[in-house]
């Protein structure tokens, strides 16, 4: 037995809920290419098309740009002003399974140290409707890390496509139980198991060489293709730097924080003119380390979902799918140099 | 074609007369996906075949490793500014005839000996994206080596033809533009692969990335955005040769493209020039005369 409701009720309550003041946001076609932004109607919500959009959901709880607070200089002190507390709601509708988790991963370094409040704000105020995949490109890689197509972490409700205009609904939180109440009817119709993506790399392999391969002599060739822009930073569900920057004039403006990418020589200059990681080599190694050794090592949870954004908008076709097959398939770290 | 691409660059390394060639490869992806309906046109980038990106040969047995198709997107000239790929010795690189016009830039700026570069020319009858349409370099010029035939008609492109699609922009009154530009640039993430894919954005330090004073806001807004966007297209005025490959790289679909065409329009109605066309031309950035009609310059 499954619970079903159809396209159609859907954007019908997309456009209820945008009506009741709700945020929400979704896949959209934008110039051809589809992309999660914030819709203003149903009509705009696209489920079918491309496999996944070029852009990921982190921009709704993690934005590219967010004023912390504002600030003015007076003769002998700081006058700070707050910003006002976030109270919208918002629904992303038809995210899918490699964006949707994304919350349970960025949790962790979101409330490690410190409990980031906006974050955590837009985490609760925020409620994921997750698509099923039914399709893969060649970048998906989601079984790679261990995630596959109707992976349920960071979902409140998964939706499956079925034929005919009708989505499988699985409501799998409290809150996604009450954004769907009294609109799903019980039936027989059931959605097909999908394996996903062939598995690209051996992630047991890949462990095995980070521990020892941090210098191996093979990065800067396997690496040297980068040309050190942050598309595959800001594309990624779970890359998640920021700076902090101060911009106004006159004595007054804001506190803000921005998204920052690692692949940027700038990301560790020093202010005195030393760069630790003066080589796009070493800025490729520590993507890879983050991800798949640091983040793993301190927060139990790697930091990729496979959702192959990375390589998807690389201008040059790098990203985690390429390196870690190249990696995997050698059986050890080449320390030679 | 692809042979004798091969066949070329494994004497090239053998004879010792260069280190390394600066390519076009491609990974087999080999599984098979279900191609969504946007990607059955064979000219999109998720293709069965994984996508083309640059490889950088260095030992002859290697070049079996290069590939020649319709994906050979990028404009592989970025790379020679690179110093990581300056530190592998004497290149040989493949190019485009959209690809070369770039070398002719660089060299007139001084970034680049054309005798320590060999040039291998690839003919070339388009990959599929929106220049390609007007293009009138199937045949690389200058280039040390020419590789296959192009089969495309030769005959001249006018400048109406290759600004049919500006001209139809600015047909649109100036709010209208305003309003598409509002929209446009308000999605860019400043993830600056717009600059890094560009051979003429070489500056070791560019003027975002300078922060005492900070300049240009860094901040993905709209403000910040248009100052990014209007700055760049500045910086390029006459420099850009229309390799478009900062709208092929662009994560959020931004028609970058748009602002390149009205800068090349602008210097070749008012200067007669096309950069990267003609070797011997002076650049309008770069040069001048006493009798230019603006005081300032004198």
């Amino acid at each position: 037995m499954s619970n079903v409701f159809s396209f159609a009720t859907l954007r019908g309550l997309v456009d209820k809920w945008i009506t009741e003041g709700r945020h929400v946001a979704g896949p959209r076609l934008v110039n051809d290419r589809l992309l999660y932004g914030w819709l203003e109607s149903a009509g705009q919500l696209t489920l079918d098309g491309e496999t996944r959009p070029r852009n990921s959901i982190k921009e709704f709880l993690f934005p590219r740009h967010e004023k912390l607070y504002g600030y003015k200089l007076g003769r002998k002190r700081v006058e700070l002003t707050e910003v006002a507390p976030l109270e919208d709601e918002q629904i992303v509708i038809a995210a899918r399974p490699c964006d949707a988790a994304l919350g349970p991963i960025l949790d962790h370094v979101f409330n490690w140290d410190y409990a980031d409040a906006t974050y955590n704000r837009r985490r609760e105020l925020t409620t994921i409707v997750t698509l099923a995949c039914q399709s893969f490109d060649a970048q998906c890689f989601c079984t790679s890390v261990g995630s596959g197509p109707d992976d349920p972490r960071g979902s409140d409700v998964m939706l499956h496509a079925l034929d005919e205009g009708i989505l499988e609904i699985r409501c799998l939180t409290e809150k996604g139980r009450r954004l769907f109440a009294g609109q799903t009817e019980p039936s027989d119709l059931k959605s097909d198991v999908n394996g996903g993506p062939e598995i690209s790399f051996d992630l047991d392999k890949v462990g095995e060489f980070l521990e020892s391969g941090f210098e191996d002599s093979q990065w800067p060739e396997l690496a040297r293709r980068c040309l050190g822009c942050g598309a595959c930073a800001y594309t990624c569900p779970t890359c998640h730097c920021f700076d902090i920057v101060d911009e106004g004039a006159g004595g007054q403006g804001e506190r803000a924080r921005n998204w920052d990418a690692c692949q940027f020589g700038m990301f560790t200059l020093h202010a005195a003119g030393h760069n630790p990681r003066s080589q796009q080599a070493q800025r490729q190694r520590q993507r890879i380390y983050h991800k798949f050794r640091i983040y793993p090592q301190k927060f139990g949870t790697l930091l990729c979902t496979g959702c192959g954004n990375c390589t998807r908008n690389c201008p040059v076709g790098l990203g985690v799918r390429p390196l870690l097959s190249a990696i995997s398939r050698k059986t050890q770290p080449n320390d030679e140099s | 074609m692809i042979a004798t691409l091969r066949d070329t660059c494994r004497q090239l390394l053998r004879d010792g007369k260069v280190d390394v060639v600066i390519g076009y490869g491609q990974d087999p992806v080999g599984q098979a996906f279900s191609l969504s309906d946007s990607t059955q046109a064979k000219c999109l980038g998720n293709d069965r075949d994984g996508p083309v990106f640059p490889v950088f040969i260095q030992r002859p047995e290697d070049v079996e490793q290069l590939v020649w198709n319709d994906r050979c997107h990028a404009n592989l000239t970025v790379y020679l500014k690179r110093p990581e790929i300056r530190a592998l010795g004497r290149p040989a690189i493949v190019v485009k005839g959209c690809d070369q016009r770039a070398l002719v830039v660089l060299e007139k700026e001084s970034q680049l000996d054309r005798s320590q570069i060999y040039v291998i020319g690839m003919a070339c009858d388009g990959m599929c994206r929106p220049k390609c349409e007007t293009c009138d370099v199937h045949e690389p010029r200058g280039a040390d080596v020419i590789i296959g035939k192009s089969a495309s008609n030769m005959t001249a492109i006018s400048a109406d033809q290759r600004y049919a699609t500006i001209n139809a922009f600015l047909a649109r009154s100036s709010s209208e533009r305003l309003a598409y530009w509002r929209q446009e640039l308000a999605r860019c993430v400043k993830c600056y692969a717009c600059r890094q894919v560009c051979p003429m954005c070489y500056c070791p330090r560019c003027i975002v990335d300078k922060n005492r004073p900070q300049v240009i806001s860094t901040s993905a807004t709209l403000k910040g955005n248009f100052a990014w966007h209007i700055t760049r297209a500045f910086h390029l005025a006459a420099r850009c040769v229309g390799c478009e490959e900062c709208t092929r790289v662009c994560p959020m679909g931004i028609d970058l493209r748009l602002l390149n065409l009205s800068l090349a329009q602008a210097a070749e109605e008012n200067f007669a020039f096309r950069a990267g066309d003609d070797p011997q031309a002076e650049p309008v950035v770069g040069s001048y005369a006493l009798q230019d009609k603006e005081s300032f310059i004198q």
